[in-house]
């Protein structure tokens, strides 16, 4: 299973004051309060934690079919890239730019493809285009759909497909990711 | 407090955070924080600590993963309150 996650720095920045009283310390573990406070990039730190958090969050939702929760602080970030929840683990891969913090969290070693865009645009057809490459198959074949739990997935030939994807926006951000 | 009256102080903390007027609008217990009003994940924490500020309550990580929901959150501050 697969998921990611997008943070627009200069929208987050506006969105949330990170220096509020008790905000560090209902979302990041003690152990993430250190490696922040300790950081020469604190806020830059935050929004990475953030978004590997995030993306883990919604790997993990999917691949057990959980019910949504506000857990923040369950999904345990490393400095390397882990994401720990209860006895699992993920693998994160994060993209740092002067604008945004995009990251991509994987249960396993998969192969993917992912883009980001910064303008609106439909990603949903972009994302489309991608499999459509990839599988080889007829346009019209291909439907995106979402689930009960809203979460997006694939139809071919309307049958689901097990073809791992997600979808993020944030202020002029958005990304996809599909596992190929 | 009676229940009206908590929720509309609950209504009042999460109207700055709303992306979706229309969810607000059409306000019930069943409305989603995420999904009905389009607040930022990043912003529920804030509803949080305004609901601590608010209702001179303590919220821990157990109850705050549940507050997603204004059904959810008024069960949450009832029994904080409850036991204060």
């Amino acid at each position: 299973m697969i998921g990611n996650d997008i943070v627009d720095l200069q929208l987050a920045n506006t969105q949330s004051d990170w220096q509020r009283r008790g905000w560090v310390q209902k979302i990041f573990t003690i152990r993430e309060q250190q490696y922040i406070l300790a950081s020469e990039k604190i806020e830059l730190l935050i929004w990475k934690f953030w978004s590997m958090k995030e993306a883990a969050y919604k790997a993990h939702q999917r691949r057990f079919n959980l019910p949504s929760r506000y857990n923040p602080q369950s999904f345990r970030c490393t400095p390397k890239g882990e994401v720990y929840v209860d006895n699992y683990s993920y693998k994160t891969v994060t993209e740092t730019q002067n604008e945004y913090v995009y990251t991509i969290a994987m249960g396993s070693d998969i192969d993917y493809r992912s883009s980001v865009y910064d303008k609106p645009m439909n990603i949903r057809s972009k994302l489309k285009e991608t499999i459509i490459r990839k599988l080889n198959v007829d346009a019209s074949l291909i439907c995106l759909t979402k689930d009960s739990n809203g979460i997006p997935i694939v139809n071919i030939n309307q049958t689901t497909m097990q073809l791992p994807i997600s979808i993020t926006h944030h202020g002029k951000y958005s990304a996809f990711v599909v596992s190929v | 407090m009676t229940k009206e009256e908590l929720l509309s102080k609950l209504k009042t903390i999460i109207t700055p955070y709303v992306q979706n007027e229309e969810g607000l609008n059409t306000l019930t217990e069943n409305t989603d924080f995420i999904k009905d009003l389009e607040i930022n994940s990043a912003n529920l924490v804030d509803v949080v600590l305004d609901v601590e500020d608010e209702f001179d309550i303590e919220i821990d990580n157990e109850s705050m993963e549940k507050m997603l929901t204004i059904k959810a959150s008024i069960a949450v501050i009832e029994d904080k309150l409850a036991s204060k």
